[in-house]
């Protein structure tokens, strides 16, 4: 939105001023934009003019086009990894209420704790009956062939949901007045944020059933979701370190005066402040871990770019990797240019309560 | 003190026990059996030839036909394979931790995992080694061929030193060109710059039939410069699982030889020709209870995914976009190395 807004507000006299000053100017100004636009043209010309649409008719793919029949032949492979083929409509659904329940979440009117824990109980339990079944007639599909994009919305909404609150308890046992408190809680957040995520997650994933006693071993995936929450976990706990520091200490004297105890001074005054302070460091590293959720390919993990790498992993599709990476770009793309847009939406609405 | 007498009689029971109990003590099998479900080693995404996903999200591939053998031969159904998604680095651990119950994933028989690591390997069911490719319009097919060229080679790699020794015993003068990419090396090829590209034979297969314009205008010339063992890995400890393994593997070979295919492997195993066929089909019996298993393990098998010809046709051969020679992975009566042991 503010993109679109940037583009309305284009100043042309400005530009013409600065672009067209002096003749030398006007020409390298011309030839920028020829250059780009020949680029553009080419790029529309190959993706859509000249692409190929359909699998059946791969036979006229050439290099001068887009052969999109490769999405039209795996797209299944590359959204459900290796899930059941004639279950897929169940990925499907799951998906969705994931979905769903993000964009639900992103609503003010569900910002009370009762709400959004509903929200998230609901919004879980539908993924992961839809996905693991076992009940209702659903036949049981094992976590090992979860994939796709369902995989990493999975992925990367548990890790926030585990992570979030997690950083939260973490930055207030840091600033906790308790030192056996603090000092845990600030030894737990710089041993992980040394350790690199790969590491942590291998060792979640790999190394950690020959350590366990079988009957602590949990899933392969419920192991590394919490693993990689906890690493998202101190990274969050130091960007709202950030936001609390911002608060002054007068606040919580002021709420202390009126009798207010530490949970309803937190709640109502310090917290609204430290979440709008900490925002944009929060959703850059929201950002961060969905792309980050691609690593799980180490470690086995049929994930979005796992299945889009299977994708154009047999001969009759090799040539077309390109259109299959740029399909799952876009996949992303549609993803975190939502996620930032909602973001300077939330600045925005933030800004209302400063003035 | 005991008579001579008594001691050998204690030795032959102990002996004639010993096997048989043992057999059907295997931990693994008596998992899988249990589980019933097979678990083996699957890629994270896709290696060519031996292990892919098709159109229809099923896996496919050498290693995975071959994993699909050994579950019909424990569990008499290829569908009980379960493929679990590895990557290279994690393929070890996930077999220490019992993630999987073996890795068929294109891995070298090396003496340091056979040591150091814990594993013990199968015969191996694969080799691949260094080869050369040449552009089909020189009219080639053997090294000596090549007196004059120039040859294009990946840097600092074992293969490099490899080629330029075998070219010297042949008494071949060439120019070595190296380059330190192998995308490098492949434009240089592909831009005429060298007559010929040394690599892994198998590598030379995809890429001639997934990047090259028109594959049949480069040949692989015959002559093997090296040789890597690829075996099934598994845990230290269990004799009678890599027994399993290794007759499993055997069966396919010998099925082959024989001229079982997953055609007529019914008809064969209903008028055995001779008595080595009833004995490796279940006609006659004996096969099973020597490793603890059903009698038709071998029948079962060979018709769900067929002999070792047969995999080899459907993944890299001339069933296959590769076509990949036999080569090196022939039959020791067709000019290969591949024999089983010997089934009496």
């Amino acid at each position: 939105m503010a993109t679109v807004a940037m583009l309305g507000n284009f100043d042309w006299k400005q530009f013409k001023r600065r672009a067209f000053s002096t003749p030398a100017n006007s020409a390298i100004t011309i030839i920028v934009y020829a250059v780009l636009l020949w680029l553009v043209w080419t790029a529309i010309n190959w993706a859509l003019f000249n692409a190929v649409w359909s699998a059946e008719d791969v036979e006229q793919c050439s290099k001068e086009g887009a052969c999109w029949s490769v999405i039209d032949a795996r797209y299944r492979l590359i959204l459900f990894g290796l899930y059941p083929f004639d279950e897929h409509w169940r990925s499907t659904l799951a998906c969705l209420a994931i979905v769903g329940t993000i964009v639900l979440s992103c609503f003010p009117w569900t910002w009370t704790a009762k709400r959004l824990s509903v929200i998230w109980v609901v919004g879980f339990a539908a993924y992961y009956l839809l996905m693991e079944g076992g009940l209702l007639g659903l036949t049981q599909v094992t976590t090992d062939q979860w994939g796709g994009l369902a995989l990493t919305l999975f992925l990367f909404s548990s890790v926030v949901l585990i992570g979030m609150p997690m950083g939260l308890g973490l930055a207030l046992a840091r600033r906790s007045e308790m030192p056996v408190l603090r000092t845990f809680a600030s030894l737990v957040i710089d041993l992980i944020r040394s350790l690199p995520l790969l590491t942590t997650l291998f060792t979640a994933a790999v190394v950690m059933p020959i350590l366990l006693p079988s009957w602590l071993e949990g899933d392969k995936i419920w192991r590394v979701i919490i693993a990689f929450g906890l690493f998202f976990a101190c990274y969050q706990a130091e960007v709202l370190r950030g936001g609390f520091q911002a608060i002054p200490k007068g606040q919580f004297e002021a709420g202390k005066a009126l009798g207010l105890t530490y949970w309803q001074i937190l709640g109502r005054i310090v917290l609204p402040q430290v979440f709008r302070h900490a925002l944009p460091a929060t959703i850059n590293n929201v950002v961060v871990t969905f792309k980050e959720t691609a690593i799980v390919i180490i470690i086995g993990f049929f994930d979005i770019l796992a299945s889009a790498n299977a994708a154009f992993g047999t001969p009759e599709w090799a040539p077309y990797y390109l259109e299959v990476l740029i399909f799952v770009a876009l996949i992303y793309w549609v993803f975190l240019f939502g996620l930032g847009q909602y973001g300077e939406y939330l600045k925005r609405r933030m800004k209302v309560a400063e003035r | 003190m005991f008579s001579k007498g008594v001691m050998a009689g204690l030795a032959m029971a102990a002996g004639l026990a010993l096997p048989t109990a043992s057999m059907a003590e295997s931990p693994t099998i008596k998992t899988i059996e249990e589980r019933g479900t097979m678990l083996c080693s699957g890629h994270n995404g896709s290696y060519f030839g031996f292990v892919e996903v098709n159109d229809k999200n099923e896996w496919k591939g050498l290693d995975i036909d071959l994993c699909r053998a050994m579950t019909t031969a424990l569990l008499g159904d290829p569908e009980k394979a379960q493929i679990v998604p590895l990557s290279w680095a994690q393929r070890f651990p996930a077999l220490q931790s019992g993630d999987v119950d073996i890795i068929i994933k294109a891995t070298g028989w090396t003496m340091g995992r056979d040591t150091e690591l814990g594993l013990q390997f199968s015969i191996p069911y694969f080799f691949g080694g260094a080869q050369f490719m040449a552009h089909g319009d020189l009219g080639i097919t053997e090294a000596k061929d090549l007196e004059g060229g120039t040859i294009c080679v990946e840097a600092g790699t074992t293969i490099e030193r490899i080629a330029a020794n075998y070219l010297q015993s042949l008494g071949v003068e060439h120019t070595m060109v190296s380059y330190e990419k192998a995308s490098e090396l492949r434009a240089a090829y592909l831009a005429n710059r060298c007559d010929s590209f040394v690599a892994w034979g198998p590598f030379l297969a995809v890429l001639r039939a997934t990047e090259l314009d028109n594959p049949d205008a480069h040949v692989i010339l015959n002559d093997q410069l090296s040789n890597e063992p690829i075996s099934a890995a598994m845990r230290q400890g269990d004799e009678e699982f890599v027994d399993f393994t290794n007759w499993m593997l055997a069966a396919l070979l010998i099925a082959e030889e024989e001229g079982i295919t997953s055609e007529n492997v019914q008809e064969m195993a209903a008028n055995p020709p001779n008595p080595k066929i009833a004995r490796l089909l279940g006609t006659e019996p004996g096969m099973g209870e020597r490793l603890g298993i059903r009698d038709t393990w071998a029948r079962e098998m060979i018709a769900a995914v067929g002999n070792y010809g047969e995999i080899y046709h459907r993944n890299l051969g001339d069933d296959s976009p590769y076509k990949l020679e036999r080569g090196l992975n022939n039959l020791w009566s067709h000019g290969g190395v591949l024999y089983a042991p010997q089934l009496d």
